[in-house]
C-alpha cells in the first residue's frame, strides 16, 4: 500500500539547519587545534612494490585517539600532488585505492578513522553501534571525533614533505562519500572532492526512505526508544551533509546510483544542491545500486582530479 | 600444486579435534535488532582452539520449524546481522539465518584479532597453525549449532558463502540441504596468483614478494586448501557461483552433486 515514490530529484529535504549549527563546529574545530597531531609514519615492506613505498602513517585526533592510515607513496621524486581517501561504514580501508593512487603519481592517505581496526583501541562501538553511539547528545556523538579524524588527513599530508601542500583531493564512496563531503567543506586545502553514494547526507529522510543497515541502525534505536526520537534527529542535524554542503567551495564531482538502496538517490539529488561550489557535477547511474557506477565511474574520478589539482608529471 | 598425500588425515584430524569440543551454545536475545517480524539473538560457542566464536542468529516470528540459512560472510572484518530482503524489510520469509563471525572477525576477536589485509597468510608457513585450519572448523560448528536447535527443520539446512562454504559442506554433507558457493580465496591459486592485482588475493603476492624463498612452504600450506581437493567429499547439492569457465574444473571434481 505504498505511495507513488515522489521522483528522486523532486524529493528535496526535511533537514533542518540548526540555528547554532556553526557555533557547534567552531567549538569542536578550537578543541581539536590544542591537540598536538603527532604525525608518525612507519614502512610497510610487505605492502610496498616497486612503484609504490606503503607506511603505516599515524596521528591524533579528538579525544586524543590515535588514527592509523594507509600511506602510500610513489617511488619517485616529489613533490607529489596528494588524495585522501576515506573509507566505508563497515569495509577496513581499503589499501587497495592507495596503492592505485600511489601508482598514477599521487600520494594517498587512506583514512582508518575510529572505530575501525587499528584505530579501535580507545573507541570502539561496532558496526552496527557506530551510528547511534550517544546519538542523543551532539557533544559526545561518535561522528563529532570521526568527521575530525576525516579532516586532519589533510594535516597529515601537510607535515610530509613530499606533499605538495597546494594539489590535495578528496573522494571516497558511500561513508567515504559523506566524509569526502565533510572534509571538502571543512578544509580550505581541498581542492577537488569526489563523493561517490555519499552517506550521512540527508540522514532524517533517509530513515523514511530504506530500511537498510547502516541507517537502519536509527530505526532499530527509536523502535526500542520511541520517546527519543525528536533528541535523536536534532543530534544527526548537526552532522548532515546537506548542512555542510554550502561551504564547499573546490570543484566537486558526485555520484549516485538511481537505484540505491543504502544511501537513497533522494539524498544524493539533495545534497548535490546544497553543495555551495560553483563547479560541481552530478553523475547518475540510474540502473545502478549502492555501488554508484563505481567501475564505469572511476575514470571520471581520476580525471576530475587531475583537472583540479594537475596530473602527477605536471 | 599437488594433493598433499595426508590430506585427508589432515582435515580428519581437525575434525575429530573439534568433535571433542562440546558446542556449548549460549543464545542471548538481541531486543535492540529484533523486529516485529523476526527476533535476532547474539549467539557464542565453541570451536577448535578451544575459542570461543560469535555469530547472529534470526528466526522469524512464528510457528517452527524453520529452515535454516547458515552464512559465512566474506573476507572482512565485520559481519553484518542477516536482513531480509534487499530493502533491509525482513522478508516475511520463513527461513532462519545464522550468520557467523568465524575466529579473527569482529565479535569473534578475542583473543585473535585478525588484519584485513593479513589473515590470508597468517600462519601459512606451516599447515597446523595455519589460521584457515580453524576457520573451516569455525564453519563447520556453525552448522553444528543450528542442527541442535529445536526451532530449526534439520532437513532444511543450506550453507552459502565462498570457499569456505564448500569445505565445510565436505565435512558436513550429510547435515545439509545443499550448499552455494563462491569460490574466491584458494581456488586454483598457482594460476591465479600472477594475474591477481588486487585484494585480497594480493595478500599472497605480497607475502611472495617479500619472502620468495618461502614459496614452496606456501604452496605446500595451500594445497590443503585447494577447494578441487575437498570436492570429491561433497555429498550435497552445490550451486556454484563465478565465471563458468574458471569453475569448469571445480565443476567437474564435484561430478553429479553441482
Amino acid at each position: 500500500m505504498e505511495r507513488p515514490r515522489t521522483p528522486p530529484e523532486q524529493y528535496g529535504t526535511s533537514v533542518t539547519r540548526p540555528p547554532d549549527f556553526d557555533a557547534f563546529w567552531q567549538e569542536v574545530w578550537d578543541e581539536a587545534s590544542r591537540i598536538p597531531l603527532e604525525p608518525r609514519v612507519e614502512p610497510v615492506p610487505l605492502r610496498s612494490n616497486e612503484h609504490v613505498a606503503t607506511y603505516e602513517g599515524s596521528y591524533t585526533s579528538l579525544n586524543r585517539v590515535r588514527i592509523a592510515t594507509w600511506y602510500c607513496v610513489p617511488r619517485r621524486p616529489g613533490p607529489h600532488p596528494a588524495v585522501i581517501y576515506l573509507p566505508g561504514y563497515i569495509s577496513e580501508p581499503p589499501l587497495q585505492k592507495g596503492r592505485e593512487w600511489a601508482a598514477r603519481g599521487y600520494a594517498c592517505c587512506v583514512v582508518a578513522v575510529r572505530g575501525k581496526l587499528r584505530s579501535n583501541a580507545q573507541f570502539n562501538p561496532g558496526y552496527p553501534g557506530l551510528l547511534t553511539y550517544n546519538i542523543v547528545d551532539r557533544y559526545t556523538y561518535s561522528y563529532r571525533g570521526l568527521y575530525i579524524d576525516a579532516c586532519r588527513a589533510v594535516d597529515f599530508l601537510l607535515s610530509r614533505p613530499e606533499v605538495d601542500p597546494e594539489r590535495i583531493a578528496v573522494t571516497g564512496s558511500s561513508q567515504g562519500g559523506g566524509l569526502s563531503i565533510v572534509v571538502a567543506s571543512m578544509r580550505r586545502e581541498i581542492k577537488a572532492a569526489c563523493p561517490g553514494a555519499p552517506y550521512l547526507c540527508g540522514i532524517r529522510d533517509a530513515i523514511q526512505l530504506t530500511h537498510t543497515y547502516p541507517y537502519e541502525e536509527i530505526n532499530d534505536y527509536l523502535r526500542l526508544y520511541p520517546e527519543r526520537r525528536e533528541q535523536v534527529l536534532a543530534t544527526v542535524d548537526y552532522f548532515d551533509g546537506i548542512n555542510l554542503a554550502p561551504r564547499i567551495t573546490c570543484p566537486t564531482l558526485v555520484n549516485i546510483g538511481g537505484k540505491d538502496t543504502i544511501c537513497p538517490p533522494e539524498t544524493g539529488y539533495a545534497v548535490f544542491k546544497a553543495i555551495g561550489a560553483s563547479i560541481k557535477e552530478l553523475k547518475v547511474y540510474p540502473e545502478e545500486g549502492h555501488s554508484a557506477g563505481a567501475a564505469q565511474h572511476e575514470p571520471l574520478i581520476i580525471e576530475w582530479i587531475a583537472r583540479y589539482i594537475g596530473s602527477p608529471s605536471s | 600444486m599437488q594433493k598433499p598425500a595426508d590430506f585427508d588425515a589432515y582435515w580428519e584430524r581437525t575434525m575429530q579435534e573439534l568433535d571433542r569440543l562440546p558446542v556449548a551454545a549460549e543464545l542471548e536475545l538481541n531486543q535492540l535488532r529484533s523486529s516485529p517480524e523476526v527476533t535476532i539473538y547474539n549467539v557464542r560457542f565453541t570451536s577448535i582452539g578451544p575459542y570461543r566464536l560469535f555469530a547472529y542468529y534470526a528466526v522469524p516470528v512464528g510457528q517452527g520449524p524453520f529452515p535454516v540459512r547458515v552464512q559465512i560472510g566474506g573476507y572482512q572484518s565485520v559481519v553484518t546481522v542477516p536482513a531480509g530482503s534487499p530493502t533491509g524489510h525482513w522478508d516475511g520469509g520463513n527461513t532462519a539465518r545464522l550468520a557467523l563471525c568465524y575466529r579473527g572477525q569482529r565479535h569473534s576477536d578475542k583473543p585473535y584479532a585478525a588484519a584485513f589485509p593479513g589473515m590470508l597468510t597468517d600462519g601459512i608457513e606451516d599447515p597446523q597453525e595455519y589460521v584457515w585450519r580453524g576457520v573451516v572448523a569455525d564453519c563447520c560448528r556453525a552448522v553444528d549449532f543450528v542442527c541442535s536447535r529445536p526451532e530449526i527443520d534439520v532437513s532444511q539446512i543450506t550453507l552459502t558463502g565462498n570457499d569456505l562454504a564448500l569445505m565445510a559442506a565436505a565435512f558436513r554433507s550429510d547435515r545439509l540441504a545443499g550448499v552455494s558457493a563462491a569460490p574466491a580465496l584458494f581456488y586454483r591459486l598457482e594460476e591465479a596468483l600472477p594475474r591477481a592485482t588486487a585484494y585480497p588475493l594480493e595478500e599472497f603476492n605480497d607475502y611472495l614478494r617479500l619472502y620468495p624463498e618461502r614459496r614452496e612452504q606456501v604452496f605446500r600450506t595451500l594445497a590443503y586448501f585447494e577447494p578441487l581437493y575437498f570436492a570429491p567429499r561433497v555429498r550435497c547439492p552445490v550451486r556454484l557461483s563465478g565465471d563458468p569457465a574458471w569453475l569448469e574444473l571445480l565443476r567437474r571434481a564435484l561430478g553429479n552433486q553441482s
